[in-house]
């Protein structure tokens, strides 16, 4: 693969809106870009009611990495995973400011279809959450809703989807029996493949492996190393072997005080450097296991 | 042994749980108490059992094939048939189920995902209220509002007033049914870009359909034993034969409309209602034949729930791979 190396300099040329500070290496949330970025997160803050859950956060996301979020319970992960794509409308008296751009686009704005987002931007949930269907039911669903039929190659976007998510050897005798009959790591492959059959560009997973034993952990994990090909990839996990032995790049989330309880974006860089070479105090407190 | 482990009178753990005495007490304890849940687990049926026995005895020798095919014939002329009051029942509760389920399964689902907003309050304690309003009471009301305007007793109006009494048996249970299936389902569904209304028709109901048809049937055994909210509004009909209509309005050149608006247009009979006059009248072969409707009316109660509960068991389990 080849790296389109750009100087941050290029990049504000480029796209005005992004202002990236000159010492970029110091401040959380900035990092040397690799690829295109394939998300740009500026300013974010994200309120529940009157709750400021999350503040402040500006992240770049390099296209086809695997980013991990790491952070203690409670630090707004989960909701700053939910953001970019938009589940979190489904709660009641939410409002956010900053933006996230998706290429470029703000996907938080006015008259964004959020279905579109949702399809260019999959998520994989923390308990495998199969449709009560037969497993080609469940592939199929996504293609479905956009109007994709058998007569459209339906059946070949279920055979691709399944390939890439390393079941197809698994079920290809069994693809109209229900996916309910599955393990559970075949169910998490499945919600893959599931989320793999409407093409996204993004793939979010929301600790895709805590409810898994070992040996379905690293079948998931090997299977997100071929994703990133294709894929951009965005990991919240507990499980800190899991980030380092996975991701590209790592973010590190706390939250600020015990008062306000806003999660905030501590530091953010290559995973080498979080793991072995922290710059930020907390963040080597947090991956020593000294708290958290 | 420490003071901490010493327990009630002075007695140590020890000897308070190895004492042969205690643990004879506990047995006869557990058998009583055992035997005794038994026993009213068994009184409990027993009102079961015997009305579906005495049923049968009483009526089981009155029932033919005309009493399914013939209309009731005029006192003192042997034979004849309740098929008016059957034809009636299934025509009220067809009609009522079509007025009631649509409506009641999507206020349900408004209720289950809005459980805290205005509406969603108003249409819980509405509910509550209604689902407590006596069955006569919704007959009067109907009464006023239908068949007064229409100048008629009618099947229409029958229907409206039993489909009343199914609404809120329908919204409670699919409202419940709803709220167990996993969020996790809908947001799977969600996050693929699925609009809110396809996530429901197509994961969210079809995941809680066993207890949405449960819901159903529980209205429809409800509405279709009932007796008081029709007296106002079916009236009751001996005349009424489907077929017959049917066969005037061909030879009559009638469109299809017409025929079904006389269908549902005219006054209807139903069991219980056949039922309840035949009970009050003097003559033995009424009473006789009020016996047979009785154990037809519970033979297609019994019937509609045991059909339903296996197809939803057969549903259940292939959904589940078993």
């Amino acid at each position: 693969m080849t790296l389109k190396i750009r100087s941050s300099i290029a990049m504000e040329n480029k796209a005005p809106a992004v202002v990236l500070p000159m010492d970029t290496a110091s401040i959380p949330g900035t990092i040397q870009p690799v690829n295109e970025n394939k998300i740009e997160i500026q300013d974010f803050s994200f309120y529940y009611g009157n709750f400021k859950a999350l503040g402040n956060i500006n992240m770049l996301v390099p296209a086809n990495q695997i980013i991990a979020i790491i952070g203690p319970s409670g630090c707004g992960k989960s909701t700053f995973l939910r953001s970019i794509n938009r589940m979190n409308d489904l709660v009641p008296n939410i409002h956010t400011e900053g933006q996230v751009c998706l290429n470029g686009e703000d996907i938080l704005g006015q008259g964004v279809d959020v279905v579109d987002v949702r399809r260019r931007v999959g998520m994989v949930f923390q308990r495998p959450n199969p449709f009560p269907k037969s497993i080609y039911e469940n592939v199929a669903y996504g293609p479905r809703l956009y109007g994709i039929g058998k007569s459209h190659g339906l059946d070949e976007i279920v055979y691709n989807a399944l390939k890439q998510a390393a079941l197809w050897d698994e079920v290809k005798d069994k693809l109209h029996q229900s996916a309910m009959a599955l393990s559970g790591g075949q169910q998490q492959r499945l919600c893959i493949a599931r989320a793999l059959a409407v093409e996204p560009e993004v793939i979010l997973m929301d600790e895709p492996a805590s409810a898994l034993d070992p040996v379905a952990t690293l079948k998931i994990e090997e299977l997100m190393q071929t994703l990133k090909e294709t894929y951009t990839i965005i990991i919240v996990t507990h499980n800190m072997q899991q980030a380092a032995r996975v991701s590209d790049f790592t973010a590190f989330m706390m939250i600020d005080n015990p008062q306000t309880r806003t999660g905030v974006l501590v530091e953010y860089g290559p995973t080498a450097q979080i793991f072995t070479n922290p710059k930020n105090k907390q963040t080597e407190d947090y991956v020593t296991g000294r708290f958290g | 042994m420490s003071t901490g482990t010493q327990l009630w009178m002075g007695a140590s753990s020890h000897q308070f749980f190895q004492s042969k005495r205690r643990y004879r007490q506990r047995q006869l304890t557990n058998q009583l108490m055992l035997s005794l849940t038994g026993l009213f687990m068994f009184l409990a049926v027993i009102p079961l059992f015997w009305i579906i026995g005495y049923v049968i005895l009483k009526g089981g020798q009155y029932i033919n094939l005309s009493f399914f095919t013939h209309l009731p014939t005029p006192l003192g002329v042997v034979g004849g048939g309740v098929l008016n009051a059957i034809e009636g029942t299934v025509v009220l509760t067809v009609l009522a189920s079509l007025f009631a389920v649509p409506p009641g399964i999507l206020a349900a689902y408004y209720v289950a995902f809005r459980p805290n907003s205005v509406l969603g309050t108003i249409v819980r304690f509405g509910t509550d209220v209604l689902s407590g309003v006596p069955s006569i009471i919704v007959g009067l009301f109907i009464y006023a509002l239908v068949v007064k305007s229409q100048g008629h007793f009618s099947a229409l109006a029958g229907a409206i007033a039993l489909a009343i009494l199914m609404l809120p048996i329908i919204v409670r249970t699919t409202e419940e049914m709803i709220k167990l299936v996993p969020n996790s389902l809908r947001e799977g569904a969600l996050a693929l870009g699925s609009p809110e209304w396809k996530t429901a028709l197509s994961v969210t109901l079809p995941a809680a359909a066993q207890g949405i048809v449960t819901g159903i049937l529980l209205g429809i055994a409800r509405a279709s034993g009932e007796t008081a909210p029709l007296l106002f509004t079916a009236l009751g009909n001996d005349n009424y034969d489907i077929g017959n209509i049917i066969r005037s309005g061909i030879a009559t050149h009638q469109g299809v409309f017409t025929i079904l608006g006389s269908i549902i247009g005219q006054p209807v009979d139903s069991l219980p209602l056949t039922l309840w006059k035949y009970a009050q009248q003097p003559y033995p072969e009424r009473i006789n034949q009020a016996w047979a409707a009785a154990l037809v009316l519970i033979i297609v109660v019994l019937l509609i729930n045991i059909l339903a509960r296996v197809w939803v068991q057969i549903q259940t389990h292939r959904m589940q791979g078993k």
